[in-house]
């Protein structure tokens, strides 16, 4: 399992990074969304890999032993819904950008070549 | 009465959060009244950074928090909650947020805040933001923080809107959220080796990690620091931070001057509780690269500052300076350093906001050929040919009161940036120059940050009076623009704050030295986070 | 004695009253004038009060901390050294306030003029009276501060500007070496405390830090004083008006520069550097300043060099290190304050009442102003050194010094004979400057017919010719007392036998006077006649200081384009790969110092279905990456197949809330970005085929891809090195415990995050409302592309049926499109909200919880939208998105506030269970409270955001009209607002 995960994430990454430093702005943008799903597979990966033990306790003390670590989980709601909200912001701020500009080259002009 | 104040350190936080949420409530027609509630909002901050800065100092007791008062959010215990501290170092930063964020503030009031809706409330939660950036002492909580003021950020470089902002704020964005992302691995590695988010509890872990977890931990410490680096706008990462700065509206790069600042401050804290001398060779190679990176910023920034011809991107390149030389003073650390890095970093700061202010009320009086003028070329005349030159007027032109104000102003400024009396610059200048002289030996790298604090100086010299002697001296046709009192006066409050460090430079100094020497022992954070009381039994 | 806290006064009053009269009236000269002549007499009496203690060679000191943790205390210190050039400062000042009253022209607003005057004034005598290194510093740059802005004083004209800015940039440059140098000083001694400084003579110049000192020191007093070859901002000082020449360059500003020489000269002179360094110097700056001045037209111009040669006439003689030679510094530098200011007076005159100053247009004035020709005559005597006047003793006791053997190099037998040549120079333009003014036949050309000036504004001049006369026929009487204490205080027990005395008889430096006096007279007779016609001095005429420093200041900043252009972009790609290839390297070179090593876990056994769903999702990533660019739709398509691939693999990795909520932001994204789509220009097919792509765009992809695969890579290796490790007994455990006994909850995630770190939460929804605001901000200049504003070919072609039917009207077809999907999504609308309010009530102890039930609930939302169209909805329903986000943080703050009232800290919760009948026990946890406001923040923001780019649509037939806002644009934003 573990090299699956690993390798999903590395393939993720790479995507996400050539999209990254593609010229226009969509790719960016789809890049950055790949690349966010590689980081939150990744901090999940970080709190090691537990198959189905879901941190749902019960109502006695629980034994941590038997379920999933719940913090890099709660980091990764954290995270998803800010890369949502800045995702959703860039790509609204390259529609203008693109409506000023008359480009969707990221450096809102057309690089000579 | 102790009850309510301990609540004070939280204050910077949620009361900007509390009053942009009211705000939201009123629509656009509102304004007087937004404006009423951001001003009282700012200046409250400006009192309770005080009062905390003076709690930890020792002067002055808030409820049954020690000296450096820690808060434990939700009353849960010291590692597992998030916990604020509000120490020396923090109540400073806090302070100078504060008093740049209150001026800046003001100064938009002359008509800024108007050209686009929400500007009160975005303003007030990048304030926040901050703020909570300095408190907090826990890296994911960090994290958050940062996405709150660079979304507020990006919410003000684009306030305004036109073609040069949306441009720079594109890269200002694609290039921010990458960072973010890193941040994200490098917590997540550290959390997967320590098994900690709190600040304290890992400085505490770090030397109990196996080896074996070493490169594991380094490897996230090191990308770790790569994101705060981005953000204090170190060379070859910084390119977009001078363009973004200068198309942002002149009182939103006012405040921006204190972003840079948070990546110092974080790499300041975390450095000094992260490798302290027994944490080996790894802090000797993290302190090798931020002043070698620190020297190379600083360079970059010099030259930038030579070769641009707008004020507005001197000022830009002037903060690359800045925090070029505050990395390479971390860098080289030493408590004496430290307490006169930290000296710098608020006059520097201070004096960064000054200029952005003025720039604009100067531009407008100048005509625009000025402005285009750049440099002075070459001129080819003799040795002094005085009486041939002739057909020169001796009689004085009377200068306005709008230029004669704004030329104070300007000449000020440019005493500020470049490190001459009588303002703070100077003081912090030659604090750093003899912190350096202080050890026994003084080694090259020493002598390198020396000269290039003053080639910067010099250069800044160069670039500011070239730039004053064309918008201010030469004799323009047209009558001066009216100049507002609303923007004389935060121009004016910074600068005397300046003229402030500069006569109290006694006490300051002492402050700065306790803060430095707090820093240099980390057991007294982590005593403080870990003593931090809880308030009676949590309820269920 | 006087209380040494007056000397605080004397430093004051000059401050005070540059303040005072920068605030009069613009036309208040003789206010101005009056003020600064009180201000500048009152510290002339106040520092006679400290004659007395200074002339029994007590050194007064008063010390007012101020920054005593970096050694830099408010020092003042007076000693008999310190109190003549005070007086020169002060006494010269008056002088020069009561010359300036009538110099300036009435139309000038003089206020301005004095309050400068007297700034400059105090820092000269901050620089005299400080005791602290460090201060002198202070004081030293701030006369450079107001030497420019006094010689820019008439910045209308290009001179002006141009030599004060020269002025300021060399002199302050000087000023910052100083700075280390006496940094470094203070690093020898251990003090800036100026008595320890001087008491370390030894340790001073035997420490391995004295040469670096030595030279700093130097170059920031040869700055200031105009040395070769630093020399080239006085003569362009000029440009200042003539009250500002006559002190600037007689008894202060160059003498800054002196000062400090002397002040430690008894702790860095003495040495073989200090000779050859200060000596050249001295003798260089001597004879170029002499020989420059013999050739200029321009009376200023003329004693501006004459200045500069005296300059290195002092300076040589500091140079020699003899404690004599020291003595005839200080005198000298007395005499030429005296005789300097007046002959620059007698030039303003001269200059006042004629209207120009060229030596070329100027002859016979004798016969129009007698008095003044006089006194410039016995002033240019003096300065020319003709016995019985003060420059000719001093003169004598530099050739006397010159005489002496000091080190065995050559200069000992050159010395002599140059400074005679000097003597003979000085004789010679002396007497070029009073033939040529006041002698031959009457002027033509004139711009005015000259006469005398007023009594007032002669009476300086004449004041200052009196003193030359008396101290140079009884100096004993007059100077001496003045000058023996100077000496003292400086050279203390050092001090050697001097006499004051007219007569020595007949001596060698006797002899060589009358060399240079019948010397400078013949050679004059023989060329003075060419002058006129030469334009620029021969030799040295070469060398152009200002041209030089122009063309160094213009490369400087040419150079600093280069480079910046060479090390800066920018270019977003470059910027990102930096920032890429920086993290790489962060992130590999612990690994590569410290070693990979795997963990000692052994893996989990490969579920198959989970490898086949990553080979879908890693194909769907590349598939991505490479349709990004032409198929968008495509590209979207597989982004969110990888999306998918990552929520199921959450949910295997027993994450349901992750999977949930991944989910559910993914819909929502897709949304966004299909709404985005329209608004991107259409796409041309490749720009190159791929037979024939250049060179450097193959490298870059290359390169692009080399990167994206080493950083995939790494991300891949650290994620394996991690999770085949143990995890370290962490936080989580105590989660865990504590979740349900003091969070109330069973959902540890959802407990954590609305409890345990709520914090982050209450950070992340602020997030959200700043973006959704700033969304709603953008969206509302929007101006879409020209091309994109064409309503999409789909309509195009339904309106074209509807125009072609005519039983149905313009876009009906649009309207009934799709119709059936339409009623089932409305049907759907109560249900999905059902559940999105299920999904938060439920949240605290199963998958769910505030943000998972505000996104589906604006889910059900846009459906709406989606169905009838944003007008028909709109109609119906008035959602206010930007309200909703209010009262959602209003409500997470209100919650975590509401603590305080208990006395607890801010975002503490309280649980507990409402049992109701039907739905049975739901968390009444004062956590759902904050997990409402979450609910509405994220319902909001969603909503927002989408019906912002939603509106886009229908504005576009208003945006083709005018590019801003249109009614149906304005109304909706009122919606929003």
């Amino acid at each position: 399992m573990e090299v699956v995960l690993a390798l999903a994430i590395g393939l993720l990454t790479a995507s996400g990074l050539w999209l990254l430093f593609r010229p226009r702005t969509f790719q960016v943008v789809l890049g950055l969304s790949l690349l966010s799903y590689a980081v939150n597979l990744f901090i999940v990966a970080a709190g090691r890999l537990r198959l189905d033990a879901p941190p749902i306790v019960g109502k006695e003390v629980a034994d941590p032993a038997l379920y999933a670590d719940p913090v890099p989980q709660a980091l990764v709601l954290t995270a998803i819904v800010i890369s949502f909200a800045t995702t959703a912001l860039l790509l609204v701020v390259l529609l203008a950008s693109r409506g000023l500009t008359g480009t969707d080259h990221v450096d809102g002009e057309e690089d000579d070549q | 009465m102790t009850g309510w104040m301990q609540h004070f350190i939280i204050a910077p936080i949620v009361l900007p959060m509390a009053v942009s949420a009211v705000m939201l409530a009123f629509n656009e027609r509102r304004r007087a009244l937004k404006r009423v509630l951001s001003l009282i909002t700012m200046a409250g901050l400006v009192v309770i950074a005080a009062l905390l800065l003076w709690q930890a100092d020792g002067r002055l007791a808030i409820g049954d928090t020690g000296p450096a008062g820690a808060y434990l959010l939700g009353n849960w215990p010291a590692p597992f909650g998030i916990v604020l501290v509000a120490d020396r170092l923090a109540a400073l930063m806090l302070l100078v947020t504060s008093v740049l964020g209150f001026t800046a503030l003001f100064y938009a009031l002359a008509r800024w805040d108007r050209s686009g809706p929400r500007f009160h409330v975005l303003f007030l939660l990048l304030v926040a933001g901050v703020n909570g950036a300095f408190l907090t002492g826990d890296i994911f909580n960090l994290f958050v923080f940062f996405e709150v003021l660079l979304a507020a950020s990006y919410g003000l470089i684009l306030h305004g809107s036109g073609s040069e902002r949306t441009k720079a704020s594109l890269h200002y964005i694609t290039i921010n959220i990458a960072t973010s992302l890193l941040f994200l691995i490098g917590v997540a590695i550290i959390y997967a080796v320590t098994g900690t988010l709190n600040m304290a509890d890992l400085a505490s872990r770090i030397p109990t990690v196996p080896a074996s977890d070493l490169m594991l931990l380094e490897a996230g410490a090191a990308i770790l620091g790569v994101a705060f680096l981005v953000k204090s706008g170190i060379w070859p990462l910084s390119f977009w931070l001078p363009r973004t700065y200068a198309a942002a509206a002149p009182p939103v790069a006012a405040i921006f001057a204190i972003m840079t600042k948070v990546g110092i401050y974080i790499v300041l804290r975390l450095t000094s509780l992260m490798f302290d001398d027994t944490s080996g060779d790894a802090a000797g190679f993290a302190d090798q690269w931020l002043i070698w990176a620190g020297f190379a910023t600083m360079l970059f920034g010099t030259l930038g500052i030579l070769a641009t011809r707008s004020l507005t991107h001197v000022a830009g390149h002037y903060v690359l300076v800045s925090s070029g030389t505050l990395l390479a003073a971390i860098g080289l650390g030493g408590q004496a350093l430290t307490a006169a890095l930290l000296f710098y970093l608020v006059s520097s700061t201070l004096a960064v906001g000054a200029l952005y202010l003025i720039i604009e009320p100067v531009e407008r009086n100048a005509d625009e050929e000025d402005i285009i003028a750049g440099i002075a070329e070459p001129v080819f005349d003799d040795e002094y040919t005085g009486a041939v030159v002739g057909e020169e007027t001796e009689i004085g032109v009377v200068i306005p009161g709008t230029i004669a104000i704004l030329g104070g102003g300007f000449i000020f400024c440019t005493l500020l940036l470049a490190g001459l009396p009588p303002l703070s610059g100077f003081i912090a200048k030659f604090a750093i120059i003899d912190a350096l002289f202080d050890d026994a030996i003084i080694e090259p790298a020493a002598w390198i940050l020396i000269a290039l604090i003053i080639l910067s100086g010099l250069a800044t010299l160069i670039a500011m009076t070239r730039a004053g002697i064309d918008l201010l001296w030469t004799p323009g046709e047209d009558s001066p623009a009216r100049l507002s009192v609303i923007e004389v006066a935060p121009i004016g409050v910074l600068l005397a704050a300046c003229l402030a460090l500069m006569v109290g430079a006694g006490p300051l100094y002492r402050y700065m030295e306790a803060t430095a020497a707090a820093l240099a022992d980390r057991s007294s954070y982590i005593d403080t986070v870990r003593s931090a009381p809880r308030a009676g039994e949590n309820p269920l | 004695m006087a209380d040494a806290r007056l000397a605080l006064l004397i430093l004051a009053l000059p401050f005070l009253g540059s303040l005072v009269a920068a605030f009069l009236p613009a036309r208040a000269r003789n206010w101005a004038s009056i003020l600064a002549g009180a201000v500048t007499l009152g510290a002339l009496a106040l520092l006679f009060g400290f004659y007395r203690a200074v002339s029994n060679g007590i050194t007064v000191r008063y010390i007012e901390p101020w920054l005593p943790s970096l050694g830099l205390d408010f020092t003042f210190r007076i000693t008999g050294f310190s109190w003549l050039f005070a007086l020169l400062i002060l006494g010269i000042g008056a002088l020069v306030v009561l010359y300036a009253r009538y110099y300036m022209s009435p139309k000038d607003p003089v206020p301005r003029f004095f309050s400068f005057l007297l700034a400059f004034m105090g820092s000269m005598l901050g620089i005299v009276l400080s005791g602290n290194l460090l201060q002198i510093v202070f004081f030293w740059e701030l006369t450079s501060l107001f030497s420019f802005l006094l010689i820019g004083y008439w910045h209308h004209n290009q001179s002006a500007r141009d030599g004060a800015r020269m002025a300021l940039i060399t002199t302050a440059a000087g000023g910052v070496c100083l700075l280390i140098g006496f940094l470094l000083l203070g690093r020898i001694v251990g003090s800036y405390d100026l008595d320890t400084v001087l008491l370390a003579g030894d340790l001073i110049r035997t420490h391995d830090l004295y040469l670096p000192t030595l030279i700093l020191v130097l170059i920031g007093a040869f700055t200031k004083s105009a040395q070769f070859p630093f020399h080239f901002w006085l003569p362009h000082a000029m440009s200042a008006p003539t009250p500002v020449s006559a002190y600037l360059h007689s008894a202060t500003m160059v003498k800054a520069g002196i000062y400090v020489l002397i002040l430690l000269w008894p702790v860095l002179a003495g040495t073989g550097t200090w000779y050859l360094i200060v000596t050249t110097t001295g003798l260089t700056t001597l004879l170029v300043g002499a020989w420059a001045a013999i050739f200029q037209h321009d009376l200023k111009g003329l004693l501006a060099y004459s200045t500069i040669s005296h300059l290195g006439l002092i300076t040589l003689l500091l140079g020699l290190g003899s404690p004599l030679a020291a003595v005839a510094a200080i005198f000298h530098t007395v005499n030429h304050a005296t005789f300097k200011a007046s002959l620059f007076m007698a030039a303003g005159i001269i200059d006042h009442e004629t209207g120009t100053r060229d030596l070329r247009k100027l002859s016979g004035l004798v016969h129009y102003m007698p008095v003044t020709a006089t006194l410039a005559m016995v002033a240019a005597a003096a300065m020319a050194g003709v016995p019985l006047l003060n420059g000719f003793l001093s003169k004598e006791m530099f050739l006397a010094e010159a005489l002496e053997a000091h080190s065995g190099t050559f200069l000992d037998w050159a010395l002599p004979m140059l400074a005679t040549l000097a003597s003979m120079f000085s004789v010679f333009y002396s007497l070029r400057f009073i033939h040529q003014a006041f002698f031959g036949p009457p002027p033509t050309e004139l711009p005015r017919t000259p006469h005398e000036a007023p009594h007032w504004m002669r009476l300086p001049v004449e004041i200052l010719v009196l003193l030359c006369i008396l101290v140079g026929t009884i100096p004993a009487l007059t100077i001496g007392p003045f000058l023996d204490m100077a000496v003292q205080s400086v050279l203390g027990s050092r001090t050697p036998a001097y006499s004051l005395a007219v007569w020595h008889g007949f001596t060698l430096p006797l002899l060589m006077s009358a060399i240079a006096l019948v010397g400078g007279v013949t050679f004059y007779r023989l060329f003075g006649g060419r002058l006129n016609a030469m334009t620029n001095p021969p030799i040295i005429g070469r060398l152009k200081g200002r041209r030089t420093f122009e063309v160094v200041l213009a490369a400087l900043i040419d150079g600093a384009r280069a480079a910046y252009r060479l090390v800066s972009t920018s270019r977003q790609q470059v910027q990102l790969r930096l920032l890429v290839v920086t993290a790489i390297a962060a992130g590999s070179l612990p690994i590569l110092s410290l070693g990979y090593s795997f963990g000692t876990l052994g893996p989990t056994l490969i579920d198959p279905v989970f490898a086949v769903l990553w080979l879908l999702g890693s194909a769907a990533a590349i598939g991505a990456a490479i349709q990004a660019k032409f198929h968008r739709l495509a590209a979207l398509a597989m982004v969110g197949v990888a999306g998918l691939s990552t929520c199921i693999s959450f949910i295997w990795l027993s994450a349901p809330d992750l999977g949930l909520t991944q989910l559910l932001v993914e819909i929502v994204t897709l949304v966004l970005l299909l709404l985005g789509l329209r608004w991107l220009p259409q796409r041309f097919p490749e720009f190159w085929r791929d037979d024939q792509v250049p060179f450097q765009v193959r490298v870059r992809r290359g390169g692009d891809l080399m990167l994206a695969l080493m950083g995939g890579g790494g991300v891949a290796a650290i994620a394996y090195a991690i999770m085949t490790r143990p995890a370290p007994s962490g936080i989580s455990e105590y989660f865990m415990q504590r979740a349900y006994p003091s969070g109330g909850g069973t959902n540890v995630v959802n407990v954590i995050l609305v409890d345990f770190r709520s914090f982050d939460t209450l950070g992340e929804i602020t997030v959200l409302a700043i973006v959704a605001l700033t969304v709603f901000t953008l969206l509302r200049r929007f101006r879409p592309a020209a091309e994109s504003i064409e309503i999409p070919d789909q309509q195009k072609v339904q309106n074209a049926f509807d125009d072609a039917h005519d039983d149905n009207a313009f876009g009906d077809t649009a309207e009934h499109y799709l119709l059936v999907p339409r009623v089932i999504m409305e049907w759907l609308f109560p249900f999905i909200l059902t559940c999105a309010l299920y999904l938060l009530a439920r949240g605290h102890n199963l998958p769910g919880g505030g943000f998972a039930g505000g996104v589906t609930a604006s889910i059900a939302i846009i459906l709406l939208y989606m169905a009838n169209g944003t007008r028909s909805v709109e109609a119906r329903l008035h959602v206010q998105p930007v309200r909703w986000i209010a009262a959602g943080l209003l409500c997470a703050v209100a919650t975590g506030a509401a603590a305080w009232f208990f006395g607890y800290p801010f975002l503490t919760t309280h649980s507990s269970y409402l049992d109701l009948p039907i739905i049975g026990e739901i968390p009444i946890a004062s956590a759902l409270l904050f997990d409402i406001g979450v609910f509405a923040v994220v319902v909001g923001t969603t909503v927002l955001i989408l019906i912002a780019l939603a509106h886009q649509s229908i504005r576009t037939p208003a945006a083709r009209r005018s590019a801003t806002s249109s009614p149906v644009d304005s109304d909706s934003q009122e919606r929003c607002a």
